[in-house]
């Protein structure tokens, strides 16, 4: 019953959203010159699939899971340097905090003279919003692994480096994905924002020029389109973090 | 008969701001191969704290800890723990047989199908034939333990320091392996070191029990078992000479606890 009602979750959420949708158009709650019917939406949406939305969303999507990738390794990489040396944990840790909280639209236009418009830009945009997740929970995974986990390996002759290798990093890789997974919503937020701001390509570039010309069912059809890349790129980390850490959710399963 | 561990005026205090935080003073204690020795002491007066130095995991602040003739200032080959908390100390994302293969991984000239044989038997061995694919965490707490000693044993141990490894499972299953554990030392020609707090189960396992003081903790008594083996749960708790032994000991750590309270008020 409660697999059948996952699987049926998302579609269930497009249908109430669509009901509500429907009901302000209806009622006249808005005005109707911005915002379309879902119908209207729904039409505009598979025009812009017929002439190549799928194509132009591919670029977006590849960028956004690009980003993701590498910010993911280097937040683990990061976290992993921090763990090693405690010294640059805690100096990096100020970084981080400084860093954090700049959105990715105040990031763009200073990076747009610094790295031109290019893939460095998405790298830079992407990189300094969603490295932080990974970073900070492989961080503390990596400090609060059990100390009996520890010294049963170092009874069995690890050194300190197999130690990180064979039992801290497999026992916070749980936690790191639950990072990563949070991260890939901001990999599609910080490239829709950066393509918005900065793009010659792209589904943000794509709301930004039909949002000029007024086409407000589009520009709504291009929105559903980002929430689906949401929903991709959630559904592919699931996948991954299922691959590696599939026996954490056996053992959280059976603790309930 | 050879002395396989020794402990030489083991001292270990935690600094506590300006000041030295005395737990092992001057113990001393020898263990010989093939012997079952359980060490018992009031509660809180240092047995981890004693356990992590004789495994060399924790360095001593004086004295010296020998393993096989050798000073030992890391975790030696030949040396396994059987730690109290099992869930903890066996690795969650390995399966049950993958953990005991993982106990090999300092053992040499054998290759993998080799070892793969190795570890299945040793798991047959503690009763777990048909558990090796599962994960520690899908098996019941007593199995865990099992697990991790078929790890112990796995990594050729020649000493397994026990650390209360069944104060955390029921009575039944404590009773079944402490059986199945004097029934492994003697398969596997393990000498065991059996830290815990039960006096019965010290004495029901010993050849020797060590009574610890209080902290700053040292072996205060040594009391000889004289109990024919096998061991066994109704006739051996029966016996004259363990109702004896029982009585030293525990008058021993009531002495100590009531010495400590005294002291307190």
């Amino acid at each position: 019953m409660t697999r059948f009602a996952g699987w049926l979750r998302y579609p269930l959420a497009v249908l109430i959203l669509a009901v509500l949708w429907q009901l302000v158009y209806v009622l006249g709650i808005a005005n109707p010159k911005y915002f379309p019917s879902i119908f209207d939406v729904g039409r505009a949406f598979m025009d812009l699939v017929e002439n190549g939305l799928l194509a132009t969303n591919a670029i977006s999507f590849s960028r956004a899971c690009f980003g993701l990738c590498i910010a993911s390794l280097l937040g683990i990489a990061l976290a992993i340097l921090g763990d090693i040396f405690p010294v640059f944990g805690k100096g990096f840790g100020y970084i981080a905090d400084l860093v954090q909280p700049v959105p990715p639209a105040a990031l763009v236009p200073m990076a747009v003279f610094a790295l031109g418009l290019g893939w460095k830009l998405y790298a830079f945009v992407i990189i300094m919003v969603t490295i932080w997740p990974p970073y900070l929970n492989g961080l503390q995974a990596l400090a609060s692994v059990s100390q009996v986990q520890l010294n049963a390996g170092r009874m069995l002759g690890c050194g300190k480096w197999q130690l990180l290798r064979d039992i801290k990093l497999p026992a916070a890789l749980p936690e790191i994905f639950s990072g990563i997974r949070y991260a890939a919503t901001l990999a599609i937020v910080s490239v829709t924002v950066a393509e918005m701001l900065a793009g010659r390509d792209g589904i943000g570039f794509m709301i930004f020029k039909k949002a000029f010309a007024m086409r407000t069912a589009d520009v709504f059809a291009l929105m559903f389109m980002v929430a689906i890349n949401g929903i991709a790129l959630n559904i592919l980390v699931g996948a991954l973090r299922k691959a590696v850490t599939g026996w954490h959710f056996g053992m959280m399963e059976r603790i309930e | 008969m050879t002395i396989i561990l020794s402990a030489k005026s083991v001292g270990k205090s935690y600094a506590q701001g300006t000041l030295a935080l005395p737990i092992i003073e001057n113990l001393t204690l020898d263990i010989r191969e093939g012997e079952f020795v359980s060490l018992v002491g009031p509660s809180g007066c240092g047995k981890t704290t004693l356990l992590m130095c004789l495994a060399g995991l924790l360095a001593p602040s004086s004295g010296e800890v020998h393993f096989a003739g050798h000073h030992i200032t890391e975790p030696p080959v030949g040396l396994a723990v059987v730690f109290q908390d099992y869930s903890r100390a066996l690795l969650p994302w390995k399966t049950n047989l993958d953990n005991v293969l993982f106990g090999m991984r300092r053992v040499q000239g054998l290759s993998n199908a080799a070892k793969q044989e190795k570890a299945r038997d040793i798991l047959s061995a503690v009763g777990l034939t048909g558990f090796e694919k599962q994960y520690p965490w899908q098996v019941s707490g007593g199995m865990q333990q099992r697990v991790a000693i078929a790890r112990g044993i796995a990594s050729q141990s020649k000493l397994l320091l026990l650390d209360e490894p069944l104060a955390a499972v029921d009575a039944q299953t404590r009773a079944d392996v402490q059986d199945l554990m004097l029934e492994l030392a003697a398969k596997y020609q393990q000498t065991c070191l059996l830290v815990t707090h039960d006096v019965d189960e010290a004495v029901y396992m010993a050849d020797r029990v060590l009574v610890l003081g209080p902290r700053p903790t040292k072996v205060v008594q040594e009391v000889t078992i004289n109990l024919p083996r096998p061991r066994d749960q109704i006739t051996t708790r029966e016996a004259p000479e363990y109702l004896h032994a029982r009585h030293t000991v525990l008058s021993l750590i009531r002495s100590m606890r009531q010495a400590s309270k005294d002291k307190l008020l």
